[in-house]
């Protein structure tokens, strides 16, 4: 009668030990085995991802002669308005330089452009992460944030050896601070809520209670570069509404978050560079 | 040892046809969620310590590749064996309606505890299970779909690995 009881609990009783043995096993061994069976997905992911591409690559050789000449034409003139914003922009570098110099305070932080292919998203209702295509040996470090050209995506987690992960602003555990467009006062920003089938939106706390936004009339919700990582003024997303908080000294509110967030396909990581 | 390492590789094809998908999905930003499936055959087919090695094999796997603490997924697929391994016997191990109805309810279960891990780092708790009701509602749909297929390939690869359990030949 016991020996069979035994049988009846040998399940559970190898669970505890399972947990018990797992609740003391040291941290390293933890942070290989987590390393260890990412890696083993690594080529599996990869591999799918250069399948796109080469899908991607296949259906874009059947657009005629006519389109690709008629694209080519819009880039050019792309390129053309691109040059000219390069050049005033590096005549403002040199103006900002020029002023740190004058003034005696510290230069903004420089980066290197990295661009990634993104692999794989992630996106539930507990996080929203992606998966670039470059890792320890493109130099990514761990938190450097990464940009697309609708603002910003997201920082860097996670690097592995050829591949790193990016924590997007939709997931619920991101906080950063933000401001209005054209204000210096800074506020509290987190994703938030991602319903199905809508467009994922933040949250926003702290916000002066002279900020007034509508559906009808956002605002436009830039980094304000407090923090260290992400550079000031990149878009963020839209302030929608804006309610009183509970304790009358401040208002919270609703972000509205770009829609191409949920199919990115490359990225930029901004790497910081060594100051000089 | 040649069982598990079949029954993992299985699991890893699942993964990844899963990423995948989710990865197609994230537009619409719906998220498939088949926690259920890692688990279900090997708690009703295999003995205990093969059947426990592939679940906490594809709870590693889970975890590793989710901003997750590294175990969740791991203790949550053990407990999930443990009492599908104990009620096991009480169901009818062979009918493929019985494998559907094990995985959807193991599904429904492992889901919920996995929200009540996660849910706390949204601002909204209660507006993010309106999103979390949603995904579970499509991960319901896929497996009920494509448990048969999963629970087809997982046997139809130890037979060719010739690792097949002998109760399963009787």
């Amino acid at each position: 009668m016991s020996l069979f009881r035994f049988a009846q609990a040998k399940p559970f009783v190898t669970l505890g030990l399972v947990a018990a043995v797992w609740l003391v096993v040291p941290a390293v061994v933890k942070t290989f085995t987590r390393a260890t069976f990412f890696e083993l997905t690594a080529p599996v992911t990869v591999a799918a991802s250069y399948a796109r591409d080469l899908q991607e690559y296949w259906s874009l050789r059947l657009h005629s002669n006519r389109e690709l000449i008629e694209a080519g034409r819009d880039l050019a003139r792309l390129n053309a308005s691109y040059e000219f914003s390069v050049q005033q922009n590096t005549e403002m570098q040199a103006e900002i330089a020029r002023l740190e110099e004058l003034l005696h305070i510290p230069a903004y932080p420089n980066y290197r452009l990295e661009h990634a292919r993104v692999v794989r998203r992630d996106f539930s209702g507990w996080w929203q992460d992606i998966v670039i295509r470059k890792g320890k040996n493109f130099g990514l470090p761990v938190g450097a944030p990464v940009v697309f050209t609708g603002g910003v995506v997201g920082r860097v987690t996670e690097v592995h050896a050829t591949t790193a992960v990016v924590e997007l602003i939709t997931s619920p555990g991101v906080r950063l601070a933000g401001s209005v467009e054209g204000d210096t006062r800074p506020f509290s920003y987190q994703g938030g809520e991602n319903p199905t089938f809508g467009p994922p939106i933040g949250v926003v706390n702290y916000v002066p209670l002279d900020v007034a936004a509508t559906v009808a009339a956002p605002k436009r919700l830039v980094t304000s570069g407090l923090g260290g990582v992400f550079p000031p003024g990149l878009t963020i997303g839209e302030i929608t509404s804006v309610t009183l908080g509970s304790d009358g000294l401040s208002k919270n509110g609703l972000v509205k978050l770009d829609d191409r967030l949920g199919s990115l396909t490359e990225v930029t990581v901004l790497v910081p560079l060594a100051p000089e | 040892m040649r069982r598990v390492l079949v029954l993992f590789l299985t699991l890893l094809l699942l993964w990844t046809l899963v990423a995948q998908l989710n990865h197609a999905l994230t537009g619409l930003h719906v998220y498939l969620f088949v926690g259920g499936l890692y688990v279900t055959y090997a708690a009703l087919m295999l003995p205990l310590a093969p059947g426990l090695a592939v679940c906490l094999l594809g709870g590693l796997l889970c975890d590793a590749t989710t901003p997750v603490w590294f175990g969740t997924h791991l203790l949550l697929f053990a407990l999930a064996h443990s009492i599908l391994f104990h009620l096991r016997h009480r169901l009818p191990r062979d009918d493929s309606l019985a494998h559907i109805v094990a995985v959807l309810l193991t599904n429904l279960a492992l889901f919920l505890l996995f929200s009540f891990t996660q849910i706390g780092d949204s601002p909204a708790p209660t507006a993010a299970w309106t999103r979390l009701v949603g995904d579970l509602v499509c991960s319901q749909i896929f497996l009920g779909v494509v448990t048969p297929w999963f629970f087809a390939l997982q046997a139809r690869a130890l037979v060719v690995a010739r690792a097949e359990h002998r109760d399963n030949l009787a």
